[in-house]
């Protein structure tokens, strides 16, 4: 066989473009040595460089004057390495060939073998790996003189990339005899040839169409009858910014048979875009005229109007930032907007469930006899005032020290700590059996009794304790809304807090204020004792729902510790009202005892020691099968298979959360609809304190639950409001 | 508790749209804030040049794209030129600190010196954060910022795309965005598809 092969390597360095012509001259001792060595090897030594080996080959044993002929550049591209296609995708370069060829010898394009899809991180590139053929076809002219030799010269270069890319590249070489007969090369022969049928073609007998929506384009492929499933698509595009490489490309069947794909328009869309270019691979094949054919070319008109689309999101990563936090819209406006919802709010809070019943006592007692109506109410009512909005101002100071600290906290983070949550339950239903008469607890927080020594400084207190047995209210009801205020700067977030404080303060200081007022109140009468015993029971249904929450953080052991402990504390008060009531001292040594016995019951849970072991997570939703436990990397890798995903962050003591669950995403008609569209159903529990839980809302601008998110395909990410409905929920799957 | 609903959904109603800016990129969008420390540990904000042009330059010494850029002087002579106009360029390197390619602050500051670049603010961005809210794919990638904060342009530094052209004779975009949006005029290309090595996220 008369086939020689020459090469010369310099890789990594930009090669002057005349050199390979100036090699011809040593040409006559080169192809004596190739000649040589051609003896033993068909074709010579390729050319390496670190991770990839060259070399140009050729089917033909000859060229055939004025007929084409096709060699191919081989690249051998070693494992885990890849080089890249004519579109390379999110990033890389395509691999080029710059011929020098003798006269009138002319080469075409590079013919490009279907690319893959290769993801790096969260973006995704267009390319190689393991040996991949670029054929090319070379026309020598008619009057190439047989008997003659012709020298096919080319520089290669490419970019090879792993986690690092490296420029390289060689100049290749391939002499070839001129004959007027060529035989195939064995060698090379039928690998080329696999290479050619493995080129994208035309698909013949399928209708193909190409519409363009938004910031979307369909892609339809019709087979023809009886062509069988041709399974998972992926199309590439000719050129960059028209299809977002890491976009992902969702398939479905369409209506009369067609093979839907909706693909995503480059962010970087520019300039006229009325025609789809590209390749379409397919995992089984297309049926084409009774063979199949794996990847197909696809030339459409594109209709409708297409405009650029987002950015991919690429928050696919397991580690999520605490810097690039969702900067909050600083605009007036809403700071305005922000205070005056607060006011409101905080006027709503006296209506809540902890607060009411204390409050209204609190009120009522004023009508009562012996309230003067001069200035030292009023003085009362402001340190009333001054006390509410204090202590409010003070919970958020101390929640924005411990974030400026570095803790991953948000509003409701009162209630993360199991501790907190022991002492406020006990802290009601020391309250509550106080409303009931199981004893009396002094003026301090009704108003009624005996009469006060230090009656601002105890208003001032009283201030302080509505505060303290309202936070359990904050937190479910207005937890995501104070959230939102904490993502504001410091200054105006203390403004809002206070501003929410004077909002609690101001009903039961303008009856303070103002005796005239309290002429509405009804007057006191035995009615008021009954009225008081009633409203222990919110109080009694606060401490069971605070039960319910220590029993989603922890474990059903440290519901039983703190119902013993309630237990205790309510023999200690009944022993402790026995003996002020007369009762010999062993009762008061009683009460002593049961008030250590109940501080030792429960200081495992005061201190945080029962925190349920790192391995078991909150029980809020493990009964439900369908959702799966929320991490940073389960969505990324759910959101890269292309998966729709809805993520619901909750938290056991959030009312809002509980009452979105069981009224709408516990539905029949809503978990249908996700299991249609085949949505990942995650849910991110709150309910005890967890940073990358925090960083996640932070990321969304938000800083409480819930929130819910669906992450849709090639979009960003929708959140939903925080009170759902069905139509709410539906509305957005229908637009995925 | 109607009331108090409505409170919290319209209060939810204000959430939405900032969460919705902060993904926002594109040319014409807001550019989504950040706060980064810079290779010599000060505290830096997008927000806190707002009133000036940012130019956003995405970084990676180990990248043959960056080196051409870097090699031929060409991002050093725009970064002197628009640094001397008031400009602040603020270069990133958001390589994953998880990746062999990583380089702490100390190493880019070096590095920095060693180009003899003159960037505004450098910072390492080792989570890959600011990278990720901007969407960011390549290295060299850049971004122009207008004084009001909007995206400007967006996409490559040149029509070069390749590791060893001339910077230095290819048409620059970030130049001419600057240059156009100084004059007053809208700026011709917004943008374009970047080039260059992945991100290493």
């Amino acid at each position: 066989m008369n086939v020689r092969s020459t090469v010369s390597p310099t890789r990594c360095r930009p090669t002057p473009r005349d050199k390979p012509r100036r090699l011809g001259g040593a040409h006559a001792l080169v192809a004596a040595v190739a000649l040589a060595a051609a003896a033993t090897h068909a074709l010579g030594a390729p050319v390496k460089t670190d991770h990839v080996e060259a070399e140009l080959v050729s089917a033909q044993s000859a060229l055939v004057p004025g007929q084409p002929a096709t060699v191919a550049l081989r690249l051998t591209i070693e494992d885990g390495w890849h080089t890249y296609w004519k579109n390379p995708g999110d990033s890389g370069l395509p691999t080029t060939l710059a011929w020098k060829l003798p006269p009138g010898f002319a080469a075409g394009e590079i013919a490009w073998p279907p690319p893959r899809a290769l993801p790096v991180g969260p973006l995704v590139n267009h390319g190689f790996e393991g040996e991949v053929l670029h054929l090319v076809t070379i026309t020598p002219p008619a009057d190439a003189k047989p008997g003659s030799d012709a020298t096919l010269a080319a520089r290669a270069d490419w970019l090879v990339c792993k986690e690092t890319c490296i420029p390289d590249g060689a100049d290749l070489a391939l002499t070839l005899p001129v004959a007027t007969t060529a035989a195939t090369n064995a060698a090379w022969a039928p690998r080329i040839e696999a290479a050619r049928v493995a080129l994208p073609r035309a698909l013949d007998g399928w209708t193909t169409a190409a519409r363009g929506d938004g910031d979307r384009i369909v892609l339809t492929l019709t087979p023809p009858p009886g062509a069988a499933d041709p399974g998972a698509l992926h199309f590439f595009a000719d050129a960059d910014a028209r299809i977002e490489p890491s976009g992902a490309q969702s398939q479905a069947r369409g209506a009369g048979g067609g093979y839907a794909l909706t693909l995503p328009v480059s962010s970087a869309l520019t300039g006229d875009f009325k025609r789809l270019t590209g390749v379409v691979t397919a995992e089984r094949g297309f049926g084409v005229g009774g063979g199949t054919v794996k990847a197909a070319t696809i030339d459409a008109p594109l209709a409708g109007a297409v405009v650029a689309g987002a950015k991919p999101k690429l928050d696919a990563g397991p580690t999520l930032d605490v810097n690039a936090r969702a900067a909050p819209s600083a605009s007036g406006t809403p700071f305005i907007a922000a205070l005056a919802l607060a006011f409101v709010g905080g006027m709503i809070l006296n209506l809540m469930p902890c607060v009411f019943p204390v409050l209204s006592l609190k009120a009522l007692s004023l009508a009562a006899p012996g309230h003067s109506d001069g200035p030292s109410m009023r003085v009362g009512a402001l340190a009333f005032a001054a006390g509410v909005m204090a202590t409010f101002v003070a919970l958020a100071a101390l929640l924005l020290a411990l974030r400026a600290a570095g803790e991953q906290v948000g509003w409701g983070f009162q209630l993360q700590a199991p501790g907190v949550v022991t002492a406020l339950a006990v802290l009601f239903f020391v309250l509550a059996l106080n409303l009931s008469g199981v004893f009396e607890f002094g003026a301090l927080w009704t108003g009624s009794g005996r009469p006060l020594r230090h009656p601002h400084a105890d208003a001032f207190l009283s201030g302080v304790l509505a505060v303290v047995i309202a936070s359990p209210c904050t937190a479910p009801f207005m937890g995501a809304a104070l959230g939102y205020a904490l993502t504001a700067p410091a200054p105006a977030t203390l403004a809002v807090f206070a501003v929410l404080g004077a909002g609690m303060a101001l009903p039961f200081a303008l009856l303070s204020w103002f005796p005239a007022w309290r002429r509405v109140l009804p007057r006191p009468g035995p009615w008021m004792a009954r009225l008081k015993q009633l409203l222990a029971f919110p109080l009694y249904a606060t401490v069971a729902w605070l039960v319910w929450v220590l029993g989603a953080q922890v474990d059903n052991d440290a519901v039983v510790r703190l119902l013993i402990t309630l237990v205790v504390v309510a023999f200690a008060l009944w022993a402790w009202r026995a003996f002020r009531g007369g009762a010999s001292g062993g009762f008061r040594v009683a009460a002593l005892l049961a008030v250590v016995g109940a501080v030792a019951l429960a200081w495992p849970l005061l201190r945080g020691d029962a925190t349920a072991s790192a391995a078991s997570a909150p029980k809020s939703g493990a009964s439900e099968t369908a959702w799966q436990p929320w991490s940073p990397a389960r969505v990324a890798d759910l959101s890269r298979d292309g998966v729709p995903v809805f993520v619901d962050f909750t938290a056991a003591w959030c009312v809002t959360c509980q009452v979105n669950k069981r009224l709408v995403l516990n539905d029949a008609s809503v978990r249908a609809a996700f299991a249609q569209r085949n949505v990942a159903l995650v849910r991110a529990d709150w309910t005890r304190r967890d940073p990358a839980i925090t960083q996640a809302l932070a990321r969304l601008g938000r800083n409480g639950v819930p929130v819910y998110v669906l992450y849709r395909p090639g979009r960003e990410p929708l959140v939903l409001p925080e009170v759902l409905s069905k139509g709410i929920v539906e509305d957005a799957l229908a637009a995925i | 508790m109607n009331t108090a609903m409505l409170h919290i959904r319209r209060i939810s109603l204000l959430a939405a749209v900032s969460a919705a800016t902060a993904f926002a990129q594109a040319p014409g969008k807001a550019a989504p804030d950040f706060a980064v420390n810079d290779v010599a540990g000060k505290a830096v904000k997008l927000s806190d040049y707002r009133g000036k042009y940012v130019v956003l330059e995405w970084t990676n010494p180990d990248c043959p794209f960056v080196r051409n850029h870097y090699g031929k002087r060409g991002m050093q002579a725009q970064q002197k030129r628009w640094g001397g106009e008031d400009v602040v360029w603020l270069t990133l390197n958001s390589t994953n600190r998880n990746h062999p390619e990583y380089k702490t602050p100390a190493a880019m500051a070096d590095w920095m010196k060693a180009q003899d670049g003159a960037p505004g603010v450098l910072a390492v961005d080792g989570e890959s954060a600011v990278a990720r809210a901007y969407g960011v794919k390549t290295t060299p990638e850049m971004y122009v910022i207008d004084p009001a904060g909007t995206v400007i342009y967006a996409g490559a530094v040149d029509d070069g795309r390749s590791t060893r052209h001339d910077p230095r004779r290819a048409n620059n975009f970030v130049q001419a965005a600057l240059t156009q949006a100084k004059a007053g005029q809208a700026v011709a290309q917004p943008s374009t598809s970047p080039y260059g090595c992945s991100l290493k996220y």
